[in-house]
């Protein structure tokens, strides 16, 4: 790999141990897909609450700070679940503090969120943005044409480390053509809610092998936000899809022929009503319909998201628990509107932490002999993740039924008619 | 039997092979804390990876996949090995972060040509692949 002088000096060792091994790390996994060079970035986003703390000491070695601006993915919030009587969040709070000190001590700043735009943060078509969180780098590709490859959370932080990132993957034009296409067939979206949105696109990231880039093509043309995101992010749950082409809404895809590069897709993915039952019922993993735990806001939730659950929990009290993740300032914002208060006095919590893998009230690590044996959700991600990580029975269903399940202990969701 | 593949990560490693004709995760496939197939209605289901030589499509799922590899791996519940059509960044942070020897691209279709069971035996830095029929 081509290294500038900078570079040369990081590598071995001149910078300090924590560039060193991350100079490393990326040059590695950049020769393993024979990768040219490094690019410096526009931005980074880590994770440091997902990061073992071993291989974060290992990095952040001699670190004091970056000239680039560094965010985080949703942190843990042990002083949290403690306050609200979760058995074994005291045994988190340790590792959490030493990093989380050591990320403030960086003048790193304390985002917490997978959903970094909600807050003004976001790139602009074209930036180079290393980052953590496959729900996050699909939807900065697909919906703000930034620049982002695929890539883990430990890779993350030697990029953030760094300020640099090997040229791979979808940060060459070349790579970023969808070979992929996915055509709708008799879907009426018109009364589709975000759940339909997610139920898409699990179903298609589990038809495209590896992380190509794939084109939606028959969807309403500037599809709404809260729409978009949920296709294009519960894609790399089921698969590894980073850029998805919402033609229409994607900034490069206004059309499918710019989405494919003037080419024909290599594979045509049919979608119809026979794949959209068979994804809606392979997300429900329950066996009796007692429901203890409906978790929103995977990805973070949007400041309309919470508006609509509080106008459906006003005045209800809730039999189970309640988890919303949500960044600080959405969270403030809906404390502004009242909708906060109407929501907590039905009995839910708002948290900067993941609602799905690192939900405190299932993981049995977190919430001990208190933990949720079944949760309710609207997000394709979280079921998935609730599932597997958590082992609980999982419900899948829209908002209101969600909401429903809260307010009386049960399910009553039902399929879709997909007319 | 010997199958020329790329490096993905360097090292040498052996054991049974296990085949899964689809993509895998570390985070929400493997549970760290047995290193078996965790995710409900998996193929695999129940399945040990520990010590095994992995044989599989590529790579999918969360970015977390590497910080769950580092868990499985402090656990000593990864694979010996693993073999992949191809590779992808995740799962290849994943592997050079754990140190756990990999290569993808190889010159025959593993799928078919390695079964489960049979004896396997990657060595990543050279690029090979050696396979004892069981």
């Amino acid at each position: 790999m081509i290294l500038t002088d900078e570079e040369k000096k990081m590598q071995t060792g001149e910078c300090g141990q924590g560039i060193r091994r991350a100079m490393e790390f990326l040059i590695k996994l950049g020769e393993s897909f024979d990768a040219e060079k490094l690019v410096p970035v526009s931005y980074a986003h880590v994770a440091y609450d997902f990061c073992p703390e071993e291989f974060w000491n290992l990095m952040t070695e001699d670190v004091n700070s970056t000239p680039h601006r560094v965010t985080t993915h949703p942190a843990y919030s042990p002083e949290i679940w403690e306050a609200w009587g979760l058995p074994l969040a005291d045994s988190w709070m340790g590792e959490h503090e030493r990093k989380l000190n050591k990320y403030k001590e960086l003048g790193w700043l304390r985002t917490e969120t997978c959903a970094e735009y909600l807050l003004g943060i976001f790139p602009r078509k074209g930036d180079i943005v290393p980052m953590g969180g496959s729900c996050m780098q699909v939807a900065n590709n697909s919906l703000f044409g930034a620049r982002v490859d695929r890539m883990g959370i430990l890779v993350s932080l030697a990029a953030a480390v760094c300020g640099r990132t090997p040229l791979m993957g979808l940060l060459l034009p070349e790579n970023r053509y969808a070979s992929h296409l996915v055509e709708l067939e008799n879907l009426d979206v018109s009364d589709w809610t975000m759940s339909h949105f997610h139920c898409l696109g699990y179903y298609i990231g589990d038809q495209v092998p590896g992380f190509k880039p794939v084109a939606v093509n028959g969807l309403p043309a500037n599809l709404p936000f809260d729409f978009a995101r949920a296709l294009v992010i519960s894609m790399p749950t089921s698969g590894a899809i980073t850029l998805a082409h919402v033609v229409g809404t994607t900034p490069e895809a206004p059309s499918l022929d710019a989405a494919l590069g003037g080419k024909k897709a290599s594979h045509v993915i049919k979608v119809g009503k026979k794949e959209m039952k068979e994804t809606w019922e392979r997300l429900n993993v329950w066996t009796d319909d007692t429901v203890e735990h409906v978790a929103f806001g995977c990805p973070h939730a949007t400041i309309d998201e919470i508006g609509r659950i509080a106008t459906l929990a006003e005045g209800k009290t809730f039999k189970t628990s309640m988890l919303i993740g949500a960044s600080a300032p959405v969270e403030a914002l809906a404390r502004r509107q009242g909708w906060a208060e109407i929501i907590e006095r039905a009995g839910g919590h708002f948290l900067p932490a993941c609602p799905s893998i690192a939900n405190p009230f299932t993981r049995p690590d977190i919430s001990g002999e208190k933990q949720a044996k079944s949760a309710a959700t609207n997000s394709a991600r979280s079921a998935h993740y609730i599932a597997s990580v958590s082992g609980v029975n999982v419900f899948f269903g829209t908002e209101e039924e969600c909401v429903n399940a809260a307010i009386t202990g049960k399910w009553k969701g039902e399929m879709p008619k997909w007319s | 039997m010997v199958i020329k593949a790329h490096k993905v990560s360097a090292g040498k490693g052996e054991g049974e092979a296990v085949v899964y004709d689809g993509p895998f995760a570390f985070l929400g496939d493997l549970s760290p804390a047995t290193g078996k197939i965790c995710l409900p209605r998996h193929k695999l289901e129940g399945e040990s990876l520990v010590n095994k030589v992995f044989v599989f499509t590529t790579g999918k799922g969360s970015s977390g996949c590497d910080f769950a590899a580092w868990t499985a791996k402090k656990n000593g519940n990864v694979p010996a090995a693993m073999i992949c059509i191809e590779s992808e960044p995740v799962l290849a942070g994943a592997v050079i972060a754990t140190g756990i020897p990999t290569v993808d691209r190889p010159e025959k279709n593993v799928l078919e040509l390695i079964r489960t069971g049979d004896y396997v035996t990657v060595d990543a830095t050279a690029g090979t692949i050696e396979v004892l029929r069981k």
